[in-house]
C-alpha cells in the first residue's frame, strides 16, 4: 500500500505553510506576507528509517480559480466526469503560466492525495472562496477543511457553515500554538477521511509519541548534566602574594558567572536542537549567583597539598612511626604509639604549614594562598536552574515550527509549587549528593535525569517564581 | 591508524564528537542511525556499540589521535615496568648484600621487603575503599594525591605534544564528569604495575644471589625480643604457606642459632662449627622468598589485576557518558524519523523593489467610478462618506470578482471605459491578499481603457481597521504592476 499523501491547499496567505511547518516540524518553510511565494509543490514525507508513513505536500495558493472553474464548466460531461475534466484542465494547462498555481496544486490531488483545505477563521467568509472549493469538490478526493485561527477575531461559526457544504470534516487548528496533543489529534483526523489511511496514521502517531518521549529523556539528561556541572563547578587560582588576592577575586567572580551562563546557554541550545529548533532566537535573563560570597581561601603547600591533606599525611606518617614501636613491643603499648604518633604528626603539620608557605626555594614559594570560587552551596540554586531549564523545555516542546518570533523567557514560572513533597525530597537528596561531589558522577546525573523526566510531565504554573 | 585499545577509543571518541559538532544535525542523525542499525546486536552494550561506531564512522577533519595515546600509554607502562624491576633488583641487592664478614640481618630484609609492602598495601586498600566514611575522605584524598602513579602524568611531559595531549584527556579536569573513576584506577594501575615489577625485581635478584653466591642470614635487634617471641612472630608471618611449604617456616632451632650480636666484630648466640654455620644460616632464604611472594608478589599481582579490571570497567562505563555520547547513542538506537522536506524550497523571486510605490495622497478631488471587488459588503452610504473624506465622489458602484464570471468582469471594464471617469476606485477586502486574477483585472483596465487615469485601491478592513500587515501585503504585491498612477488607501472600519 502506498503511503497516504495530503495536499495542503487553499487561498494564498491563509497559513498553509504554517500548518506544514508545524506538522512537519520544519523551520525551513518560508512564511511570507506576499501572496504567491510558494510556487512549487514541496513534499514533507514522514518516514521512519526510510519507510514513509504519510506525506504532506505544501502547494501554491489558488490564483485564478474563477477562470479555471469557468474552463471546467464549459467542458461537456456530467457529474461523473468532473474528476476527468479537472484532469483534462491540468493536462491542457500544465505549460500555461496563467494557471501554474492551479495545475501545481491539483496535480497531487489527481494523483490520489487527500485534500486539507486551509482557511483563516479569524477573517470572515467571502464569496471568492466558492470557486476554489467547487474545483476541489470536482476532484472527488477525500477532504478535510482546517480553520486556521491566525488573528484574534473569530468567524469560525460562519466558516463552519460554508465549509460544511463542501467538506465532510471541518476542524479548527491553530498552527502557531498547537501543542503536541493537538498535532496528534489532527493527524488522527486525517485518518478519518479515508479508512485505508487510518493504520498508517495511527502508526505515525505512535512513533511520534515515542519520539517525543525520547526527546524528553534526552533533554532531561542534558539538563541533569548541566545542573550537575554547574553545581560542582569551581575555579581556583593560587598566589603567593597576599596583596594579589583582592585583584583576582573580582575577575574570578566574573569568570565563574560567565562559566555558569555558558553552561546554561549550551544546555538551552542542545535542548532546542533536540526538538529541531536549531535557529531559534532566545531572550532570557542570565542566571543569578545566589550566594553573596562564594569564595574560599586555603593555604596550599609543597607539591600542591592542601593544609588538610598535609595534616592527614603528617598524622599518617606519625601513626606509621608509632606503629613500628607498637610492633616492637609486641602490642604491649596497646597501640598508644600509633595514636600518639598520629597526634604528633598531625599537630606538627598543622603548626608548620604557615612556615612552609613562607619558604622559597630558588625564588619559588613552597606554599601560598589558594583562592577558590564555587561550588555553589546555596540550596535554592539547583532549584532555580532546574526551574529555568524546565520552563525552557516546556516552551520548546510546545513551540510550533511555524512560530518564528524570538522565544521570550523573561517570566519564570513557579514550577516548584507543582512538585509534590516526595519528589522534592528525592530531588534534595540528589542535590545534596551532588553538592558533596568534587567531580561529576554519571550515576548521579542519571538519577537526576530520571527525576527531571517525571517533572517534565507536570504542568508548569505561569506565575512568577519566588525561590524557596 | 587503527588500534583495539579502550583508551585509544576513548581519545578517538572525544575527538570524533568534537569534530562532529559542526556537522549538520540531520546528517548526523542519518549517518548514526544507519550505523546504529548495523550495530543493533550490541545495543545492550553501549560501550561496544560506540566502539563499533568509531570503527565505521567517517567524519570530516577528524584527527584520530587514539593510537598516539595508546603508544604513550604502552611506553609509560614499559617505563614503569623497567623502573619497578630495576628498583626491586637494586633494593634486594642492597638488602641482601653479603661480603662474608657479617650475616644479612633478616629483620632488615623483612622490614624493607615485606613489612613496608604490607603497610603500603594497607594504604592502597584504604585509598580504594568507597568514600562513604566521613573521616576517610581527606585521608583518601591525601593517599590518592600521594599515589606514585600520578607521577606518570608528569613523566608524559617528556613525550611529543600530540601523544601527551591525547592521553591527557584521561586526567583533564574538563572530563572529570565521566572519567574521574577511570583516572583514579589508571593511576592505581600504574602504581601497582610498578610495585608488581618491583617484587619481580626483588625475587629475581634474590634468586640470582642465592644461586650464584652464598648468603648467610641472622637476626639482630636492640629490642628486648627473645627467640621464642621472634619465633611466634615469624610463625604468624609464615602462616599462609606453613602447610604448603613447611621448610619455608623458620624452626625454633634456626631462630635460636641465628641470633646475632655485633659486639666484638659480631658473634652468634650459639656458636657452632663453620660448615654447620654456613648450612644453617643459609636456610633463611626460603622463608624470605616465601614472605616476598606471599606479601609482595601475590598481593601486588591481585591489586594490579583489580586496578586493571576496574580501570577497564570504568573506562568502558565512561565511554557512553563522555559529553555528546548519550546523544550519539540516542541517534544510533532511535528510529530515524524525518518529517521535514528533503528538497530545498523553491520560492518565487518576486521583485517587490521595483521603485514603484502605490502612493497614498489622501485628498484626490476626483470623480471616480467605484468598483466593489469580491463583494466587500460596504454599503453605499459608508462608501460615499469615506470616499468624500478622501476627495473622491462616485456616480456608480460596479461589482466585479467574487462569484461573477470573468466575462462579467470584462463587461464591467468595457462600461468603465465608456464612462471615462477621472479616476477608478476599487474597494477590496484588506484581509484577502491580492490574487493574480485581481492583478489581471487592474491590468485589463489599463489595457482596455488605454488611459492613465488614477486607480485608487481602497482597503476595507471590515469590522476592524486595516492592519499594518495587510496594508504591507497589498503594497508589496501591487508594486509588481509598476504602475505610477496606482494608489492605495485604507478606509476606516465599519464601526
Amino acid at each position: 500500500m502506498t503511503a497516504p499523501l495530503f495536499a495542503i491547499v487553499g487561498h494564498p496567505n491563509k497559513g498553509k505553510s504554517s500548518i506544514v511547518s508545524t506538522l512537519a516540524q520544519d523551520e525551513s518553510v518560508t512564511i511570507s506576507p506576499i501572496p504567491g511565494t510558494t510556487v512549487d509543490n514541496r513534499y514533507y514525507p514522514m518516514s521512519v528509517d526510510g519507510e514513509t508513513l504519510y506525506a504532506l505536500v505544501d502547494t501554491p495558493g489558488f490564483q485564478r480559480a474563477r477562470a479555471a472553474l469557468e474552463w471546467m464548466q464549459k467542458q461537456p460531461g456530467s457529474s461523473v466526469d468532473r474528476a476527468n475534466i479537472v484532469r483534462l484542465f491540468v493536462e491542457e494547462h500544465h505549460d500555461d503560466t496563467r494557471f501554474a498555481a492551479e495545475c501545481s496544486l491539483l496535480t497531487p490531488i489527481l494523483d490520489g492525495a487527500g485534500i486539507l483545505y486551509v482557511i483563516d477563521g479569524s477573517r470572515p467568509f467571502g464569496e471568492e472562496y466558492e470557486a476554489e472549493m467547487e474545483i476541489l469538490r470536482w476532484t472527488g478526493q477525500p477532504s478535510l477543511a482546517l480553520i486556521n485561527m491566525i488573528g484574534d477575531s473569530d468567524y469560525s461559526e460562519e466558516w463552519h457553515i460554508a465549509l460544511g457544504q463542501y467538506f465532510r470534516i471541518v476542524r479548527i487548528f491553530d498552527a502557531m500554538t498547537a501543542d503536541f496533543d493537538r498535532r496528534v489529534q489532527l493527524l488522527l483526523a486525517f485518518g478519518q477521511i479515508r479508512e485505508e489511511w487510518r493504520e498508517s496514521l495511527e502508526t505515525a502517531v505512535r512513533i511520534l509519541q515515542e519520539e517525543r518521549q525520547r526527546r524528553r529523556n534526552l533533554s532531561a539528561h542534558i539538563i541533569a548534566e548541566t545542573i550537575s556541572r554547574m553545581l560542582t563547578h569551581t575555579l581556583q587560582r593560587r598566589f603567593s602574594d597576599n596583596a594579589a588576592g583582592n585583584e583576582v577575586r573580582e575577575s574570578m567572580q566574573l569568570a565563574y558567572k560567565q562559566d555558569l551562563t555558558a553552561m546554561e546557554q549550551q544546555c538551552r541550545s542542545h535542548v532546542e536542537q533536540t526538538y529541531n529548533h536549531a535557529h531559534l532566537e532566545r531572550h532570557e535573563p542570565h542566571v543569578q549567583l545566589l550566594d553573596q560570597d562564594l569564595f574560599a581561601t586555603k593555604t596550599w603547600l609543597l607539591f600542591g597539598l592542601t593544609q588538610q591533606q598535609l595534616i592527614t599525611t603528617g598524622a599518617l606518617g606519625g601513626a606509621a612511626t608509632g606503629g613500628v614501636i607498637d610492633l616492637a613491643v609486641g602490642g604491649a603499648s596497646l597501640f598508644l604509639g600509633a595514636g600518639i604518633g598520629a597526634m604528633i604528626g598531625g599537630v606538627s603539620a598543622w603548626v608548620t604549614t604557615d612556615r612552609i608557605a613562607d619558604i622559597k626555594v630558588l625564588g619559588l614559594p613552597l606554599g601560598g594562598e589558594q583562592l577558590s570560587i564555587g561550588p555553589m552551596r546555596n540550596i535554592n540554586f539547583p532549584y532555580v536552574v532546574l526551574g529555568r531549564a524546565l520552563y525552557h523545555h516546556q516552551m520548546i516542546e510546545d513551540r510550533t515550527h511555524a512560530h518564528r518570533a524570538p522565544l521570550e523567557l523573561e517570566q519564570q514560572p513557579a514550577w516548584l509549587q507543582t512538585v509534590d513533597k516526595d519528589q522534592r525530597k528525592r530531588l534534595e537528596k540528589i542535590f545534596l549528593k551532588l553538592r558533596g561531589q568534587k567531580t561529576l558522577n554519571p550515576d548521579l546525573v542519571d538519577s537526576l535525569a530520571e527525576q527531571i523526566q517525571k517533572l517534565m510531565k507536570l504542568p508548569v504554573s505561569h506565575t512568577t517564581e519566588t525561590p524557596a | 591508524m587503527t588500534h583495539s585499545s579502550l583508551i585509544g577509543d576513548l581519545v578517538d571518541l572525544d575527538s570524533a564528537l568534537k569534530s562532529d559538532r559542526s556537522t549538520d544535525n540531520d546528517r548526523k542523525k542519518q549517518r548514526d542511525r544507519a550505523l546504529g542499525r548495523t550495530l543493533q546486536q550490541q545495543r545492550n552494550n553501549p560501550a561496544r556499540q560506540i566502539r563499533g561506531w568509531l570503527s565505521q564512522v567517517s567524519i570530516n577533519a577528524w584527527k584520530r589521535d587514539g593510537h598516539h595515546a595508546v603508544q604513550l600509554y604502552h611506553v609509560l607502562c614499559v617505563l614503569l615496568t623497567v623502573a619497578g624491576l630495576a628498583t626491586g633488583w637494586g633494593l634486594a641487592t642492597a638488602v641482601l648484600h653479603y661480603t662474608g664478614n657479617a650475616p644479612i640481618n633478616i629483620v632488615n630484609a623483612l622490614g624493607l621487603l615485606v613489612l613496608l609492602q604490607i603497610l603500603l598495601l594497607l594504604l592502597w586498600c584504604v585509598s580504594t575503599i568507597p568514600n562513604r566514611v566521613p573521616l576517610f575522605g581527606s585521608l583518601q584524598s591525601a593517599l590518592r594525591f600521594l599515589n606514585p602513579g600520578r607521577l606518570t602524568r608528569h613523566l608524559a611531559r617528556f613525550f611529543p605534544a600530540r601523544s601527551r595531549q591525547s592521553l591527557s584527556l584521561v586526567w583533564d579536569t574538563d572530563y572529570a564528569t565521566a572519567l574521574a573513576p577511570a583516572t583514579r584506577w589508571l593511576f592505581s594501575f600504574w602504581s601497582q604495575l610498578f610495585a608488581f615489577c618491583f617484587n619481580i625485581g626483588v625475587l629475581l635478584a634474590a634468586f640470582y644471589l642465592i644461586s650464584f653466591s652464598d648468603l648467610a642470614f641472622a637476626w639482630s635487634t636492640t629490642l628486648n625480643i627473645d627467640s621464642a617471641t621472634f619465633h611466634h612472630m615469624l610463625k604468624a608471618l609464615s602462616w599462609p604457606w606453613h602447610t604448603l611449604f613447611p621448610d619455608a617456616v623458620p624452626s625454633p632451632e634456626l631462630i635460636d642459632i641465628s641470633r646475632y650480636y655485633r659486639l666484638e666484630e659480631g658473634s652468634l648466640a650459639h656458636a657452632v662449627t663453620a660448615s654447620e654455620l654456613a648450612a644453617e644460616l643459609g636456610q633463611w632464604w626460603p622463608f624470605l622468598v616465601s614472605a616476598v611472594i606471599c606479601y609482595g608478589f601475590i598481593p601486588r599481582l591481585l591489586t594490579l589485576l583489580i586496578s586493571w579490571l576496574r580501570f577497564r570497567h570504568h573506562l568502558a562505563h565512561a565511554l557512553p557518558h563522555l559529553p555528546g555520547a548519550p546523544e550519539l547513542l540516542a541517534r544510533m538506537n532511535s528510529p530515524l524519523i524525518t518529517t521535514a522536506a528533503r528538497q530545498p524550497e523553491s520560492v518565487a523571486d518576486i521583485d517587490v523593489d521595483t521603485g514603484y510605490e502605490a502612493t497614498e495622497s489622501g485628498s484626490y478631488n476626483l470623480q471616480c467610478a467605484l468598483i466593489d471587488w469580491s463583494g466587500t459588503g460596504v454599503n453605499t452610504d459608508t462608501a460615499t462618506r469615506q470616499l468624500q473624506a478622501m476627495g473622491i465622489s462616485f456616480k456608480e458602484l460596479l461589482p466585479a470578482g467574487g462569484t461573477r464570471t470573468t466575462d462579467q468582469d470584462n463587461a464591467t471594464i468595457m462600461s468603465l471605459c465608456r464612462l471615462k471617469p477621472q479616476g477608478i476606485a476599487v474597494m477590496v477586502k484588506s484581509w484577502e491578499p491580492p490574487l493574480l486574477e485581481f492583478l489581471d483585472f487592474i491590468h485589463s483596465i489599463r489595457e482596455q481603457c488605454n488611459r492613465r487615469q488614477p486607480i485608487i485601491i481602497l482597503l476595507w478592513g471590515g469590522a476592524d481597521s486595516v492592519t499594518e500587515r495587510d496594508h504591507e501585503t497589498w503594497q508589496l504585491t501591487l508594486r509588481q504592476l509598476k504602475d505610477p498612477d496606482l494608489h492605495i488607501e485604507a478606509m476606516g472600519s465599519a464601526q
